[in-house]
């Protein structure tokens, strides 16, 4: 196999945000006692991989701020990846802009050799090339002008000249092309197809598709940081083109929906969130005749259980999220907007490289000891939980420890539970384990639930489907909409975080959070199911999560989510609401506060501040809804 | 050790003809809109000096033989260090357009900066000399001394350029505290007063603490006094250079790779 030129591995490079603002040392001093200065990252590029053969020509496509230039960057050196590696082995030329090392000043002679060496070539081998640079820019009488005065036309014509006189190796084209008369556009892109053939290696950013299937062989397709697609450049564009297409006529709505905003619309309802509380009740509102506007701060639909595409793979973007329920009208109803797959949870936990299955049940106890009777099994436990003489226990420890005994607990919950919460288990209360079931059955399904399953092809479709026909402004912030247009609506329902809403008047609420790090790896299965939890306290990561196995994809690669558990600070996302006496009565001070709202009703896993799985929110929206409009909800066609 | 040194030579070569371009704009875009052009790097020093010959010569008379002489050497040292750093400081914020669009080493720009204020330097030797002529100065043997005296300043202006650029690039503040640091600077330094008007503290401050001096009373020695530099300040000159080198280098290779994202 040929080496590639260009080898670009797993790179993510990452911006620090709030210092690319603090450049002065009062602004860093404050923000630094804030602590403010570490946590505003911004990944610019996430787990990028590229290898380029010599001689392929790769179109880079993607919106603005996708990444392309940042990729560009990397390759070339400006940007050190701050995870992954990049290699080139040939000789760059880049025109990541025309003529940026142009000094106005000065003549454009002078100017063709600074340029010249910018791009590290020798006097010499300036002087050589230098009548050809003159005639290709058609600059012959200007030569000995300032380049100030120079349109800006003919700066590109000359910048263009001076980084492709030479063959290079590798020529980078990062969307420069749209400045210059329409002849001198042909004559670059004749240029660089005479490169092409003469076996240069060509990278190329454009906006324009069409100019992208001209003139490259393979195409790179990044959103948000993220490959989201890539080879064969027909494809790919036609993917690109497609979902510009899609994301141009939710533009358009929106446009349309803002526009009907300032001619004074008027809504029954503001739902602040677009995620599954929100949209089941704006989907009831509407078939009960009232109107609804959703709002979300996030650039997208769905919330928490938004799912993203990435090479053929739905990735739950906010944390694995399976559906079950006993509530047969909430499994009919989701089953409207999504076809459920037979996908039943049956999570496996890895301690020091023996798996075991969960929850705790006969398969466990034969991994662990190799007992094959539940009697057995009744017995082993019980004597260890005698051996120990707890009577009271006195913190989370000795809590699970009198619940199932030692070896359950040193290899399956001691190390889980001390990466989850930060914390020793002798330092946790006992009330945060109340009770720990044991199963003297074969069951390995996580659920006790009637109704189990993932929906094919992700959640985000029952988002958007609920949703069709109200008018909904994503990025949009709730102070902002409110300050802009304070009339729209009746009522508010409001999904965001209750302390939020009042500005935290009372102080923060507490969550414990999670940290997702998601990698793409080249191979077709990792784990060989979607979860699996890391009980040993000396791994990092609480789970790693396989998401194609949820839908049992077959894809070529796999994605996968290691998570974190983090510790919350202000600012970040907000998952799990900490369920301790401080932060109830916290919570219910705020809950005071809400109910002398007339206009405002808190709902959703925030604004309740409580943990919800899936079929809960949805209750929640319904009874909601049935308060709303005296009517009980019914499944679509009824 | 041996494959990056060679890997940096190899870097360094190739963007040595960039370093000299650099070099050659700063130059020619000096004086470009100017009538006199090149004349002003001679002119101009010999006009200050003649202003603050004028002004200071009442005062210091009596206590400084060759008064333009004592403040010439001083001041051309001075200056060149003075402009040398407030360049380099900005070297490499001020090429952020350049850095943002292609890979070049980030040091050029700071070694070309202290390079062409060098070179204005050694240009307005022409004034030096033509004060010598004026003032009936003889000329020393011990003159071959300079090109020594200006390679440790060069070397030290260099190091103080790495230190500033690298801490202008993450606060934008040096450049203006280092402006009152270089004038607080300018004047604990004998330039244009005899150093035995100070209380004895500080002249021991002076001698031991300001690099300046070192450089400053060597070219006093050799132009003035007609005197050898004792082993003594020539040493402390090579090791305020060398020592300056050392941490401007470390603190700007450590740094270098994060620079992108704070220009």
């Amino acid at each position: 196999m040929a080496k590639n030129i260009i080898d670009v591995d797993h790179v993510s490079i990452r911006f620090n945000l709030a210092s690319q603002k603090v450049t002065d040392l009062k602004e860093y001093t404050i923000k630094m006692i804030k602590h403010e200065l570490m946590f505003q990252e911004f990944m610019a590029l996430q787990d990028v991989d590229l290898h380029v053969k010599k001689g392929e020509s790769w179109g880079l496509i993607g919106v603005n701020g996708s990444g392309k230039s940042t990729l560009l960057k990397a390759i070339t050196g400006i940007l050190k990846p701050y995870k992954g590696t990049v290699k080139v082995r040939g000789e760059i030329a880049p025109m990541i802009e025309l003529g940026a090392g142009f000094d106005p000043e000065m003549t454009a002679r002078e100017n063709i050799f600074l340029n010249g060496a910018v791009l590290g070539h020798s006097r010499e081998y300036m002087e050589e090339h230098f009548d050809e640079i003159v005639d290709f820019a058609e600059i012959g009488k200007f030569l000995d002008s300032p380049v100030k005065n120079f349109s800006s036309g003919m700066k590109a014509r000359l910048g263009f000249a001076v980084a492709t006189m030479v063959d290079p190796e590798i020529l980078i084209v990062d969307e420069v092309l749209s400045v210059g008369d329409q002849a001198f556009k042909r004559r670059c892109k004749d240029r660089m197809q005479e490169m092409l053939t003469g076996g240069t290696t060509l990278l190329y950013v454009s906006h324009n598709i069409e100019s992208v299937k001209r003139l490259c062989d393979h195409a790179l397709w990044l959103d948000h940081g993220e490959v989201l697609m890539s080879g064969e450049t027909e494809t790919v564009c036609e993917s690109y083109l497609a979902r510009q297409e899609k994301v141009y006529s939710f533009a358009r709505k929106a446009k349309e929906d803002r526009k009907a905003l300032k001619e004074g619309r008027k809504y029954d309802y503001l739902v602040v969130g677009a995620g599954l509380f929100g949209a089941v009740f704006a989907h009831e509102a509407q078939k009960n005749g009232r109107s609804c506007i959703v709002i979300d701060k996030r650039d997208h639909v769905a919330g928490n259980i938004y799912t993203e595409r990435k090479s053929d793979i739905n990735v739950h973007k906010y944390g694995a999220h399976i559906f079950h329920t006993s509530n047969t009208l909430v499994w009919d109803y989701v089953n409207q907007f999504a076809d459920f797959n037979r996908y039943i949870n049956m999570p496996v936990a890895r301690y020091k490289d023996r798996l075991y299955n969960l929850p705790f049940n006969m398969n466990t106890f034969y991994q662990l000891w190799g007992l094959t009777s539940p009697e057995e099994v009744r017995k082993k436990i019980a004597e260890q939980i005698a051996r120990l003489h707890i009577t009271e226990p006195q913190n989370l420890e000795e809590q699970a420890l009198s619940l199932v005994g030692t070896d359950v607990y040193e290899k399956l919950i001691k190390g889980y539970t001390e990466k989850q919460w930060g914390r020793d288990c002798r330092e946790l209360p006992a009330f945060i384990i109340r009770r720990l079931p044991l199963r003297f059955t074969f069951d390995n399904n996580y659920f006790n639930d009637r109704y189990q399953g993932i929906p094919e092809g992700g959640y985000t479709q029952i988002a958007e489907k609920l949703l069709t026909g109200s008018p909904v402004l994503t990025g949009m912030d709730y102070k902002n909409f409110v300050l802009q247009h304070p009339d729209a609506f009746e009522k508010v329902i409001y999904t965001g975080p209750i302390d939020e809403f009042f500005d935290y008047k009372l102080g923060h609420l507490e969550y414990r959070t999670v940290r997702f790090e998601t990698e793409e790896l080249d191979m077709p299965n990792f784990q060989g199911n979607a979860v699996v939890n890391y009980t040993e306290r000396e791994v990092p990561w609480t789970r790693i999560i396989e998401h194609k196995h949820f839908e049992f994809g077959q894809q070529p690669a796999t994605i996968i989510s290691r998570e974190y558990s983090t510790e919350w600070k202000p600012g970040m996302e907000p998952y799990y609401p900490v369920n301790d006496e401080k932060n109830q009565q916290l919570y219910l001070r705020y809950r005071e506060l809400a109910d002398r709202q007339k206009k405002v009703i808190f709902g959703g896993r925030l604004g309740a501040y409580r943990y919800y799985n899936m079929d809960q929110v949805v209750e929640e929206a319904f009874s909601l809804s049935e308060k709303e409009f005296g009517r009980k909800v019914m499944l679509d066609d009824k | 050790m041996s494959s990056t040194m060679k890997y940096r030579i190899k870097v360094f070569r190739q963007y040595k003809d960039l370093i000299l371009e650099l070099v050659k704009r700063d130059i020619k875009l000096k004086y470009r809109r100017s009538f006199l052009g090149y004349v002003w790097s001679v002119l101009n020093p010999l006009l200050i000096m003649i202003v603050m010959t004028i002004v200071f010569s009442a005062m210091f008379n009596k206590t400084i033989e060759n008064y333009p002489i004592y403040l010439f050497t001083g001041r051309m040292l001075f200056e060149c260090m003075r402009n040398g750093t407030m360049g380099g400081l900005k070297s490499v914020t001020g090429n952020s357009a350049l850095l943002k669009k292609t890979y070049i080493p980030k040091y050029v720009f700071t070694l070309a900066k202290v390079t062409s204020q060098m070179i204005e330097t050694v240009f307005s030797l022409g004034a030096f000399f033509i004060v010598m002529f004026a003032t009936k100065t003889p000329f020393h043997w011990q003159l071959i001394f300079l090109p020594r005296i200006l390679i440790q300043l060069y070397i030290f202006t260099l190091g103080l350029s790495f230190l500033l650029a690298e801490m202008n690039v993450f606060f934008h503040d040096i450049e203006y505290i280092y402006h009152a640091f270089a004038t607080a600077w300018q004047y604990l330094t004998p330039l244009f007063y005899p150093i035995e008007r100070l209380p004895n503290v500080l002249q021991v401050c002076i001698k031991a603490f300001n690099p300046m001096y070192c450089y400053i009373w060597q070219f006093r020695d050799i132009a003035l006094y007609g005197q050898t530099p004792g082993p003594r300040i020539v040493i402390m000159g090579w090791i305020w250079a060398f020592a300056m080198l050392a941490v401007g280098l470390w603190r700007f290779q450590k740094q270098k790779d994060r620079f992108i994202l704070y220009i």
